[in-house]
């Protein structure tokens, strides 16, 4: 906020969708993740299947499978197998796919908690909604986070085509809506390519024979893949046409879909990334010499994408009205995004789903025209819509002032953010995000989250989000550590109505909140409150020396001047003066203030 | 039966009215909707079990006396002679049930437990995500369906929701089946339900009286009418005690993620809370390594399935009538054992409904003799009943769901009359 305020808001918005502050801070934070610097082809060596690994460790010996057998009956052969296979993986330098799963989340909230370019953040997430992918499916689930940093983030501020381009050839696109397996019908294998296939498979099942090594497994299970019947995936069709661009309204049809899908045959995965693992994989090029021969045959390697053209369907096309004339090749792909970027359709679904997401639920024509005409006028360029949303008095309404429910996800970080928290280990806090109903990059379905305040509240994400507010200021959450009275110059409240007004302005700022204070005030001044919130708290001592693990860790996180003033404070005199400052009672007061309605708003 | 219902009924309600001071506002309204609906119509419930990683009906219910099978599965294959040492439960000289099911064997007889074997998905996908994802949104060809089938059901009761607990899952996020516009809550714990702090239960009362004052006087309309209703479900919830639960008649649950899942369900129908689509799961059935036979991984899921839903029945008493169960798993596994004494991803499965009203005590479904030349792409049971079909006539005829074009959309409406 200051910082807003020294630069002047325009100018802030400006550098905001520049995206240029400097991060050196968030940087530090994110250097112990080695998954976020990594490969989609190091993450597939490094997170195998747990089942892979088992397959693997069998087949070189390792592993007994009689051992595996007896594990059912007998618990002692199951610990000693379960060792054996974490010795094995570690041998490998395979990790547990887990891992990979909670960095990218712990990277999410750190990014969101600490990044300086808070708007790159939001847009990165929401353009990731819009595209969505999830964890949940084993198809996609490595790719993603090479999906969030090389496709969404670069392009978050972009050029909506350039976005669109890049998350059509990601693999976890690829996978996540199944085209890397889309084949023409009449995909035109020569005879003497089909004999040479033919021979090829024969060639690696005799080598299959003799070799068990994993290699020769990986590449089994290729043949065995590349035996399966192939053909028309229409599903990336129809979600680019009704999800990506166009919208469920946008005036196309079945025909146009099953077109479109026939224009995206062959955009698939380079398998040199991981071939192994999918249906349907093409032989890779590596040999330089072939590689020459494929691109003569309309073959583009670009990175972990791969144009497969003897895949490609190479008829005539009609989509949205437009013809495709055969032998398009790869371009025609390249053609189809362009048509549907520039659609106005695209522009007007893309205009309703940013002023969604930005002003409310149920955003004014007025607003989402203006928008639309920006996008295309300027070639739809995301900075340009948003600048336009930002001028319009419709942003500024009195109307869409409060108007959207943060997500669970938003009151998580705008908490963290508003109490000055140091977040150690971000892990605690999805677990919290989750349980209000936002399990982060695992949304199963292409539509993304709904953006809207009746999905994300029902009593039990309610609830929730009280005893969120509660655990937090309470320091329950583990992996988080503040201080409520350093926020207010180390000065402590005179009373609980002070405090209450202290901290709703440090967690509100510029909100009217003359309501919930007056509203809160009486009860904070009944005796009973004090009574039963100090009460709580001797028992809570008690509780804690139970659990002396916890106590040590927080002890070590704490700083030892406030170890010491902690310990100079009586158990009894328990009004403002607790561990870090933060006592009982004014942690209640701040984990209502994060509970209540007004702070459940944008 | 409708008596002792009806008095149990009125029994739940006067006790909150006495302990509350009045009848909650939206159990009032529950009341009232269901005055409306009464006497012709009744809330009926429907309880769904999603196992997850696809269950081998083949050793579920196994088709004992197809010699092709005994040959594919050398060290899998189970018996129903009595000379063997954990012989199947005979069910009909055909089909025999897995000896850690046994507590299924009685409802079987008593005909209130239908098995539909050779169930499943008509898209051939063998991925796991593909395949619940194509259960649970009901369109087996198109991932792109934002709605769950369960949801969609529930939008098609063709009332309103009374309560906040319509529809509940006992899972810690949503599951696809439940994604949609009509409300539905996630609820992987009763005792969670309320305002808490940890050992701090003094400071949690006053703090949910603060909230409950904050939530009663928003200018948020969707902030305070789902404020009130949290608040008047939790009170209902704790007045009548979801703690130190007693079940009925002796019912004891595995200590499972199921059988906990279905307690909490079945205290739900008890409390009245007007629940009447309830979702719950059920994991570890991708057995590609060591599935044991009358012991091992395989016996002890089967075990813990059976012996919750068994637990769940007993447990319902009274309720039984208008609660129907229906088990569900996203494709079957190979008729062939793998190398390593499991099975891999198959296609056809089998499935299990539970019922007062369910054509119960038989095999429903087809299963042909499993010759290489009647499987499925030579290696699997083949689908020979499209889940759809099950599916849209439990919920068609329990719940009283007319719109099957909605429910089902691109789907013909085939019965084969399991539900009686």
């Amino acid at each position: 906020m200051e910082e807003v305020v020294k630069m002047g808001l325009e100018k802030w918005v400006q550098r905001q969708l520049q995206a240029d502050f400097p991060n050196s801070a968030l940087e530090q934070r994110l250097a112990k993740y080695e998954t976020l610097r990594m490969s989609n082809a190091q993450i597939v060596q490094t997170f195998p299947k747990q089942g892979q690994v088992l397959k693997m460790a069998i087949r070189e010996g390792l592993i007994d499978k009689d051992a595996v057998r007896k594990d059912a009956a007998d618990k002692i052969s199951k610990q000693e197998y379960q060792a054996k296979l974490e010795s094995y993986m570690q041998q490998k330098g395979f990790k547990p796919q887990r891992i990979l799963y909670q960095e990218m989340v712990n990277q999410k909230i750190l990014r969101a908690t600490y990044s300086e370019n808070q708007l790159q953040e939001i847009l990165t997430s929401f353009w990731f909604n819009h595209f969505n992918v999830s964890l949940t499916n084993k198809n996609c689930d490595l790719y993603l986070t090479s999906y969030e940093r090389d496709v969404i983030r670069p392009n978050a501020l972009g050029k909506f085509e350039t976005l669109l381009l890049a998350t059509a050839k990601s693999p976890a696109m690829l996978t996540y809506l199944d085209n890397f397996k889309s084949t023409s019908s009449n995909a035109d294998l020569t005879p003497a390519q089909k004999q040479r296939q033919e021979r090829q498979i024969q060639l690696l099942e005799r080598r299959q024979e003799q070799d068990n090594t994993m290699q020769q497994m990986q590449v089994a299970e290729k043949v065995r893949r590349a035996k399966k019947a192939q053909g028309l995936n229409e599903n990336y069709a129809r979600e680019i046409m009704e999800l990506h661009t166009l919208g469920v309204d946008g005036g196309y049809t079945q025909q146009d879909v099953t077109q479109a899908a026939h224009i995206m045959t062959g955009w698939t995965i380079n398998p040199a990334i991981d071939g192994y693992r999918l249906d349907n994989a093409p032989a890779a090029i590596n040999n330089p010499k072939r590689t020459e021969a494929l691109q003569k045959q309309g073959f583009v390697q670009e990175g972990d994408f791969l144009f497969a053209a003897n895949r490609h369907d190479k008829g005539r096309k009609e989509v949205l009205g437009t013809t495709f004339p055969p032998q398009g090749g790869y371009e025609e792909g390249l053609q189809l995004i362009k048509l549907l970027a520039h659609h106005p359709s695209t522009a007007k679904f893309i205009s309703t789903k940013l002023a969604t997401r930005f002003v409310s639920d149920t955003p004014p024509r007025s607003l989402i025209d203006k928008m639309a005409k920006t996008f295309t006028e300027k070639d739809g360029d995301i900075r340009e819509v948003l600048m336009t949303m930002v001028a319009a008095p419709e942003f500024w309404s009195k109307e869409a002032l409060r108007e959207k429910t943060k997500s669970p996800f938003e009151l998580a970080i705008s908490s963290v953010r508003s109490l000055n928290a140091e977040v150690h280990e971000p892990r605690h806090l999805a677990t919290w995000i989750t349980k209000m109903g936002e399990k982060i990059y695992s949304y199963q379905a292409p539509t993304g989250f709904p953006d809207k305040g009746t999905y994300w509240i029902n009593t039990g994400s309610l609830l929730n989000r009280m005893n969120f507010g509660l655990a937090l200021a309470s320091q329950k959450i583990k992996g988080i550590s503040f201080d409520l009275v350093a926020l207010n110059q180390n000065r402590e409240p005179e009373s609980a109505e002070a405090a209450l007004i202290t901290y709703s302005q440090f967690l509100m700022p510029e909100r009217n909140l003359e309501a919930t204070i007056k509203r809160l005030t009486p009860s904070l001044n009944d005796p009973e409150f004090g009574f039963k919130v100090n009460a709580a708290a001797h028992k809570n001592q008690a509780v804690a020396q139970k659990e002396p693990q916890e106590q040590e860790e927080q002890m070590m996180l704490d700083q030892p001047k406030k170890r010491d003033a902690e310990k100079n404070t009586s158990v009894a005199n328990t009004t403002f003066h607790q561990k870090g400052g933060n006592s009982p009672m004014l942690a209640q007061i701040v984990g209502i203030i994060i509970g209540s309605p007004e702070f459940q708003r944008r | 039966m409708t008596t002792r219902r009806g008095f149990l009924k009125s029994g739940a309600l006067a006790l909150f009215a006495a302990s509350l001071g009045g009848v909650p506002n939206f159990l009032a309204q529950a009341t009232n909707s269901r005055k409306l609906m009464l006497p012709y119509k009744k809330n009926k419930i429907l309880v769904c079990i999603f196992q997850r990683g696809a269950m081998d009906g083949l050793m579920a219910v196994t088709p004992f006396t197809d010699a092709h099978l005994q040959l594919a599965r050398p060290s899998l294959f189970m018996t129903a002679a009595q000379s063997s040492s954990n012989p199947l439960l005979d069910l009909d000289g055909r089909f025999g049930l897995h000896p850690a099911m046994k507590s299924f064997e009685p409802l079987f007889r008593e005909k209130r437990l239908a098995i539909v074997h050779g169930m499943g998905s008509p898209n051939p996908t063998r991925s796991h995500f593909d395949a619940q994802d194509f259960m649970e949104t009901g369109t087996p060809f198109d991932k792109g369906t934002a709605s769950g089938w369960l949801n969609r059901a529930v939008g098609l009761m063709g009332h309103e929701a009374a309560t906040p607990f319509q529809a509940v899952s006992l899972t810690s996020s949503l599951p696809r089946s439940f994604y949609g516009d009509h409300s539905a809550i996630a609820i992987s714990n009763l005792q969670d339900f309320g305002v808490q702090m940890r050992g701090n239960q003094k400071a949690a009362m006053a703090a949910s009286k603060n909230f409950e004052d904050l939530y009663d006087q928003t200018s948020s309309s969707l902030l305070n009418k789902t404020g009130k209703e949290s608040f008047e479900a939790v009170k209902m919830l704790s007045k009548v005690g979801s703690r130190n639960y007693l079940p009925a008649n002796n019912a004891v649950y595995p200590n499972s993620p199921l059988g906990n899942s279905l307690k909490q369900i079945a205290q739900m129908i008890k409390l009245d809370v007007g629940l009447e689509v309830a979702f719950a799961e059920s994991g570890g059935w991708d057995t590609h390594y060591n599935q044991g036979t009358a012991n091992g991984t395989f016996a002890r899921n089967v075990n813990d399935l059976s012996q919750s839903i068994t637990a769940f029945w007993t447990d319902l008493d009274a309720y039984q009538d208008d609660v129907n169960v229906m088990t569900m798993t996203e494709f079957g596994r190979t008729v062939h054992q793998n190398g390593s004494n499991g099975t891999d991803h198959g296609r056809g499965s089998c499935m299990f409904i539970l019922g007062n009203e369910v054509n119960g005590g038989l095999v429903h479904g087809h299963v042909p003799p499993l010759a290489k030349e009647n499987l499925e792409d030579g290696r699997d049971l083949p689908v020979t009943t499209d889940f759809r079909s099950i599916f849209s006539e439990v919920a068609g005829k329990h719940l009283n769901i007319q719109n099957e074009k909605v429910l089902f959309p691109n789907w013909n409406g085939q019965k084969i009359g399991v539900i009686r």
